[in-house]
C-alpha cells in the first residue's frame, strides 16, 4: 500500500485530539442527514411524542454500533478503513412494505433477516468475486451518486412529491451553504478545507434560522426535553413473514455491492498504487454491515449501509483516519442519550441537506466513474455497465409505470439501485459466456525470436483489455524462462490464456524444467558462475509469478506461469 | 526501440555509461565487457544510467553484479541511477536493491560521486 501524497491524515495515522473531534462532527453531521429513513418509517407508522423520540435516539446508537464495527480493524468484522455507516433508501422500500404488512414488528424482524444475510453473504465474496468485478461496484457507487443528487437538489429546491415547484428561501439556504463548502474546498487550506462541509452546514443552520426555516419550538415535545434520557423500547417487537424474505435478501445483496464499492473506494483513496479491492477488508465490512442491520433491527430501526458521501468527504478533505470512524461511531452512542441533539439533528433544515448531499455527490459519483474507467472495457463490459447504468436511470424516470410489475419484484424496480445492481449481475453472469480466450505461438528451433514473445503477448493484453502491468511481468516471465532453457530442440510453444481474473502463460519444450529455487541466491553466488545466473533467473521468475509449476514427462517440459488479474 | 544502446559521456571525474534498450543474455556480456573495460583501464567514478532500458533480465544483473565485483577489486567507485517503473520492479523482485549503489536521478548521483550535472546526449 502506496500512501497517496494529497492525503492529511491516512487511514493508519491519529490526528491530533482537537481534527479528530470535528472531523467527526463534521461526519455526523452528514450521516444525521439519513436518519431521515427511519424518521420516515417512524412518521408512516404514526409514532409521535417520546415514541418518536425513542425511535430516533435508537436510529443514533444504531449508527454507534455501526460505525465502530465497519471502521474495526479484525479477522471477521469490519473494513478496517474510515468507511462511515447511514441508513438507506435501499431498505426503506421493503421496509415501508412490511410496514403495510405487519405493522413495525413485522419491519424489524425482517431487518433482522436482512443482516443475516449479509452476514451469510460475507464469507463467499471471494468465490463470488468474479461475479462482482471491481467495475459492477464503480458502476454502484456512480448510481449512489447520481441518487445522492438527485435528493440533494430536491431537498435544496425544496421540492416534494405533491407539489413540483421550488421554494425560493430553501434555495437561498442551499445556494449559500454549497458556495461555502465549495469555495473552503477548492480555496482554502488547512482546517477550512479539513471541515468544509461542517461549517457550510453551520453556516446553512444560521441561515435557515434567520428566514425561519429552522424553527426549534416546533419540533421539542410539549412535555419539554431532559439533558439525558435512556431511550425506552415501547415501539419495538419482532414478528417474521417467509414473503417478504425475497426483497430484504435483494435489498441485502445491493447493500453487499454497495458496501463492495464504498470499501473498495476507501482502499483507492488509501493506496496510490490501488489496483484491484482486498477481499479480507471488503468481508469484514459486509459482515460487520449484517452484524449492524441485525442490531438495528433489534433495537427497533431500519437497515443501513456503508455511506458513500462519508468516504467521498474523506476523499474531499484528505482526513482519512480510522480513528475517526470510532471517533464517529461513540460519538453516535454519546448522543443517543441526549435528546436535544437527537432534536436538533431530525429537526436539519432540508435545503442544508440538500446543499450537503449535492457537494458529496459529485465526489462520490467521479469515484465510482474513476473505478469504472480504471480498467479498459471491451465490448462486453461497456455493455453490463451502459445497460445497467441506462436500467438504474430509467427506474427514476419511469417509477410508476415500473411499479406495476408484480409484487415480488417491486424492491427490484422501484428503486434504481436496486435495478441497476441486479441488472449488471445478471447481464455479467450472462455474457461471461466464452469469456475465457486460449491464443499460442510457436517458436522454432535456432535463433528464437524474443521480440516475436513480447510483440504476441503485448497485442493480445491489448485485445483482452488486460493490465498492462501483469502483461509486463508475464512477457518477463516467458523472456527469463527462454533465456534459461536456451535453445531446445523442437522450438517452444507458448500459449496464453485470459479470462478477467487470470493470465496464464503455458510453455512447452524438450528439456529440463528450470529450477525454481526455495531461497534467493547471494551476489558472489550469482558472479561465481553461470549457475548462481540460473538461480537468479528461477528466483526471479518465482517473485514475478504469483503462481508457477513445471511439469516433466517423457523428456518434455510443460511449465505454467499464472498471474492474478 | 528494443536493441541494447551503450553511450559514454564524462561529467568531471565520472564516466557516465548511458543504457537504453533490453538487456538479456544476447548482449549482456557486451555489457559486461565495457564496464570491465572501463573499470581496468582506470576509471575511478562509474555511473551507469539506465533509465533508458526496458527490461533486463538474470543476465544483466549478472554483468551488473560482476561489475561491481571488479570495481569493490579495484576500489572504484561504481553506482547505479534512474531506475524506472519495471525495471526497479525487478530490482526489488531480485531483492538487489540494497547490493547496488542506487540514485534516483543523475543529477543526484553526479552530487555523491563528485562529477558535475551533464545532461545524457
Amino acid at each position: 500500500m502506496t500512501r497517496p501524497p494529497d492525503l492529511i491524515y491516512a487511514v493508519n495515522e491519529d490526528p491530533p485530539w482537537p481534527i479528530l473531534v470535528v472531523s467527526a462532527l463534521q461526519h455526523i453531521g452528514l450521516m444525521a442527514i439519513t436518519l431521515i429513513f427511519p424518521i420516515v418509517l417512524a412518521r408512516e407508522a404514526n409514532l409521535a411524542g417520546t415514541q418518536f423520540l425513542d425511535l430516533v435516539s435508537l436510529s443514533m446508537l444504531g449508527l454507534g454500533v455501526a460505525n465502530i464495527c465497519f471502521s474495526a480493524r479484525s479477522r471477521f468484522i469490519g473494513s478496517g478503513y474510515l468507511c462511515g455507516a447511514a441508513y438507506t433508501a435501499i431498505f426503506l422500500g421493503p421496509s415501508l412494505f412490511a410496514l403495510q404488512q405487519g405493522g413495525l414488528a413485522l419491519v424489524f424482524g425482517m431487518t433482522v433477516v436482512a443482516g443475516l444475510v449479509q452476514v451469510a453473504f460475507a464469507p463467499l465474496l471471494r468465490r463470488l468475486r468474479a461475479l462482482l468485478p471491481s467495475e459492477i461496484a464503480g458502476l454502484v457507487i456512480a448510481v449512489v451518486g447520481l441518487t445522492l443528487a438527485g435528493l440533494g437538489v430536491r431537498y435544496g429546491l425544496g421540492i416534494d412529491a405533491q407539489q413540483q415547484k421550488i421554494n425560493p428561501d430553501y434555495v437561498i439556504v442551499a445556494g449559500i451553504s454549497l458556495a461555502t463548502m465549495t469555495v473552503l474546498n477548492i480555496w482554502s487550506k488547512g482546517y477550512g478545507k479539513m471541515f468544509c462541509v461542517l461549517i457550510g452546514m453551520l453556516v446553512g443552520y444560521a441561515v435557515s434560522a434567520v428566514l425561519g426555516i429552522f424553527d426549534l419550538a416546533r419540533i421539542v415535545p410539549e412535555g419539554g426535553l431532559s439533558v439525558v434520557r435512556f431511550p425506552r423500547f415501547e415501539h419495538v417487537g419482532w414478528s417474521f413473514d417467509p414473503v417478504l424474505v425475497a426483497p430484504f435478501a435483494v435489498a441485502s445483496l445491493a447493500a453487499t455491492l454497495r458496501a463492495m464499492g464504498d470499501v473498495s473506494n476507501a482502499q483507492r483513496i488509501n493506496d496510490a498504487d490501488w489496483v484491484r479491492p482486498n477481499f479480507g477488508s471488503l468481508a469484514g465490512a459486509v459482515s460487520a454491515n449484517g452484524v449492524a442491520v441485525m442490531f438495528c433491527g433489534l433495537v427497533g430501526s431500519s437497515g443501513l449501509n456503508t455511506y458513500s458521501s462519508s468516504i467521498g468527504l474523506s476523499g474531499a478533505t484528505g482526513v482519512t483516519s480510522r480513528s475517526i470512524g470510532y471517533a464517529i461511531g461513540f460519538g453516535f452512542c454519546l448522543l443517543a442519550f441526549i435528546p436535544p441533539t437527537a432534536v436538533a439533528l431530525a429537526a436539519m433544515p432540508l435545503p442544508v441537506m440538500g446543499a450537503a448531499l449535492f457537494f458529496t455527490a459529485a465526489f462520490v459519483f467521479t469515484s465510482g466513474l474513476q473505478m469504472i474507467t480504471a480498467r479498459m472495457l471491451d465490448a462486453r463490459k461497456t455493455l453490463v455497465i451502459g445497460f445497467s447504468f441506462a436500467m438504474a436511470v430509467v427506474a427514476d424516470l419511469y417509477h410508476d409505470a415500473l411499479m406495476e410489475v408484480p409484487i415480488v419484484l417491486q424492491p427490484i424496480f422501484g428503486n434504481s439501485l436496486v435495478l441497476g445492481t441486479v441488472c449488471a449481475v445478471v447481464l455479467n453472469l450472462i455474457l461471461r459466456i466464452g469469456v475465457r480466450q486460449r491464443v499460442s505461438i510457436k517458436l522454432a528451433p535456432g535463433g528464437i525470436n524474443r521480440e516475436a514473445v513480447e510483440q504476441f503477448l503485448s497485442a493480445q493484453g491489448a485485445r483482452w483489455a488486460a493490465r498492462r502491468d501483469v502483461i509486463h511481468r508475464a512477457i518477463f516471465g516467458v523472456v527469463q524462462v527462454l533465456e534459461v532453457v536456451g535453445e531446445p530442440r523442437g522450438g517452444v510453444e507458448v500459449e496464453a490464456s485470459f479470462d478477467e481474473f487470470n493470465l496464464d502463460v503455458q510453455m512447452r519444450y524438450v528439456g529440463l524444467p528450470v529450477t525454481i529455487p526455495e531461497r534467493k541466491p547471494t551476489p558472489r553466488e550469482i558472479v561465481a558462475s553461470e549457475d548462481g545466473e540460473r538461480l537468479l533467473a528461477g528466483y526471479l521468475l518465482r517473485q514475478s509469478a504469483d503462481r508457477i509449476t513445471a511439469r516433466e514427462a517423457g523428456g518434455s517440459v510443460e511449465m505454467t506461469l499464472h498471474y492474478d488479474h | 526501440m528494443n536493441a541494447l544502446s551503450i553511450v559514454q559521456t564524462r561529467a568531471g571525474d565520472v564516466c557516465i555509461v548511458t543504457l537504453s534498450g533490453r538487456i538479456d543474455s544476447t548482449n549482456a556480456n557486451d555489457v559486461k565487457d565495457e564496464l570491465t573495460r572501463l573499470i581496468s583501464s582506470g576509471e575511478k567514478s562509474i555511473l551507469v544510467d539506465l533509465g533508458a532500458v526496458r527490461y533486463l533480465t538474470s543476465a544483466a544483473f549478472r554483468a551488473l553484479l560482476v561489475a561491481t565485483h571488479e570495481a569493490d577489486h579495484q576500489a572504484a567507485n561504481f553506482a547505479l541511477c534512474s531506475l524506472g517503473g519495471q525495471v526497479r520492479e525487478l530490482f526489488e523482485m531480485g531483492g538487489l536493491l540494497e547490493v547496488f549503489a542506487i540514485h534516483n536521478s543523475r543529477e543526484e548521483a553526479l552530487k555523491q560521486l563528485g562529477g558535475s550535472v551533464l545532461r545524457a546526449p
